[in-house]
């Protein structure tokens, strides 16, 4: 026990001082901070110009105005955090093991009575514990930056920033699994492949079978067990909830209808599969760490 | 007395098809005992200290340390071992690393603040306010050194621990092995500087590719009028074939433009 608070101490102790994330960090803070205040410059010219449009010949109220642009900012939002916390994620995933094992302070330290199994622990609690402080600062931003437009969307953040957070876990410690066997470029490379390549193609197939879009029984058999051979993105109920707002204020506006294809929120089965694939990744860890001779 | 380290028939490979990095080494270490283990580049000399600090797995015989398999953390609970070429969390500083290795010796609060400062300050680095990246080989060799010593061992193995030290560096590192010597500590030195090994090892085993070539107490090695350099260029040169001295462009006088 001692042994993993070391560890973990330590490596957040490193983690902090890393400049790689520190900037992923700076850059995400300045990207929500100029999306909202973009959005809000974009607001405050539509509102002040007489002649503002509608949708269709429907002019819209100062409240649907500031709704639209307040879900179109979550909306714009999500996508950004998504990506950062994938770049924090990464940057984690390929520094918290592997520069250990590639300077050789691994020598040192597993000279030391402390066991591979503490060693990985430590290591994993730390980049957790990096993450989520990160994105969980990225999001108390956001929800600074939704005050611009009147609020309204809170909860909606604070569940997509929980997938968001589950997610990047899952590609975190796919990375750190990799980096004890391979260079971390490599493993980043092999990670990114896997989890936006392979399991977007996978995914997306797996959908349109699902949904009779393709309807070959072979590509539906193959894809329906692929699926099962690669992480799946968790959603919140968010990403429904501000696209269905988006559309009933376009549709009162004259606008389109509810758009269809909007994916629903992650359920019970996901979840499970989600802690799954975060105990198999993180057993990957300790299985490299411990095969891992230094 | 229960030997400290017991090394019998040690075999290793890194591949399956490369030779073997150690082949059928044996030997043992007593208390208060100090132990070189000399030979060239890829004796197999770093190898054997590797598998004794339960860095790497043995493929054949057995290895025992304080009784217990080196992979069991609590076989290392007494042991100190400063690696060649050692290396630390780079973005810590030399207090922080010695706090960190502390914690994982399982030191106490008191226990770390009395040996810490004492610690840095023997190795010279009580001054330093940079991080270990910006540390010289040097001073990356004193950290080891002193990581190595803080929890007090009853075996330091040092691998080359004055390769990157200036004199006055080397001096206190002999005067360490003596001193630990003294208290009872079994030391094991890997070192290719044998005029070093002469004065601190009380026996010698020297290898060449993974196999021990001769064994002994310093006596035993090392016959009345000759020295170690003497005896280990011979068994060294006995055991390979004859290399030429110098490459033919260097040697031969003729080609002089």
């Amino acid at each position: 026990m001692n042994g993993t608070l070391a560890i973990t101490r330590y490596t957040l102790l490193e983690l902090s001082r890393r400049r790689l994330l520190l900037v992923f960090a700076i850059i995400g803070v300045l990207g929500i901070a100029l999306l909202g205040i973009g959005l809000r410059i974009l607001y405050g010219l539509i509102t002040s110009n007489p002649s503002r449009g509608g949708f269709g010949d429907t002019r819209l109220s100062t409240d649907q105005l500031n709704k639209i642009i307040e879900t179109l900012f979550v909306s714009e939002l999500f996508s950004a955090l998504s990506i950062f916390a994938l770049l924090i994620a990464f940057g984690i995933g390929m520094t918290a093991i592997y520069h250990d094992l590639d300077s050789g302070a691994a020598v040192s330290i597993f000279s030391k009575p402390v066991s591979r199994l503490a060693f990985a622990t430590g290591k994993v609690i730390a980049a957790v514990a990096v993450l989520v402080a990160i994105v969980g600062v990225l999001a108390l931003e956001s929800r600074f930056v939704m005050f611009l437009f009147g609020g309204g969307l809170e909860n909606e953040l604070w569940l997509e920033v929980l997938a968001i957070v589950a997610n990047s876990v899952v590609a975190m410690l796919i990375v750190l699994a990799l980096s004890t066997w391979v260079n971390n470029i490599v493993a980043a490379v092999i990670a990114f492949v896997y989890i936006i390549v392979v399991e977007g193609v996978v995914s997306y197939i797996h959908t349109l079978t699902d949904q009779g879009v393709i309807n070959n029984d072979i590509v539906k058999y193959v894809f329906d067990g692929l699926y099962w051979l690669v992480p799946h993105q968790l959603s919140s109920s968010a990403i429904r909830d501000v696209a269905l707002a988006s559309a009933q204020l376009q549709t009162q506006g004259g606008g389109p209808g509810p758009g269809a294809g909007v994916p629903p929120a992650s359920g019970a089965g996901d979840i499970v599969w989600w802690a799954f694939t975060v105990l198999f990744f993180a057993v990957l860890v300790y299985y490299s760490v411990r095969r891992r001779q230094v | 007395m229960a030997p400290v380290v017991s090394v019998k028939d040690l075999r290793k490979r890194y591949r399956r098809n490369d030779p073997w990095a150690v082949d059928g080494v044996s030997f043992e270490l007593e208390p208060g005992q100090a132990f070189g283990l000399l030979g060239p580049n890829g004796a197999g000399k770093s190898t054997v200290v590797k598998v004794i600090a339960g860095l790497i797995r043995p493929d054949g015989g057995s290895v025992s340390l304080f009784g217990l398999d080196p992979g069991n953390p609590a076989a290392r609970v007494e042991l100190g071992f400063s690696p060649e070429d050692p290396d630390f969390p780079k973005f810590l500083r030399a207090g922080e690393v010695l706090d960190y290795f502390a914690s994982l010796l399982g030191l106490d609060d008191t226990e770390r603040k009395r040996r810490i400062p004492e610690t840095l300050a023997f190795a010279g680095l009580d001054q330093e306010r940079r991080q270990v990246r910006q540390f010289s080989k040097g001073m990356k060799q004193r950290l080891g050194i002193a990581q190595a010593i803080l929890g007090r061992p009853k075996l330091l193995i040092l691998d080359e621990p004055t390769a990157d030290l200036d004199p006055l560096g080397r001096r206190d590192v002999r005067a360490l092995i003596d001193r630990l010597k003294e208290s009872g500590v079994a030391i094991l030195l890997n070192s290719h500087l044998l005029s070093e090994v002469e004065l601190v090892c009380d026996t010698v085993a020297i290898m060449a590719k993974g196999h021990v070539l001769k064994e002994g107490t310093m006596a035993e090695v090392v016959p009345e009028g000759r020295n170690l350099e003497d005896v280990f260029v011979e068994l060294i040169q006995g055991s390979g074939p004859k290399r030429d001295d110098l490459p033919s462009f260097i040697s031969d006088e003729g080609n002089k433009p």
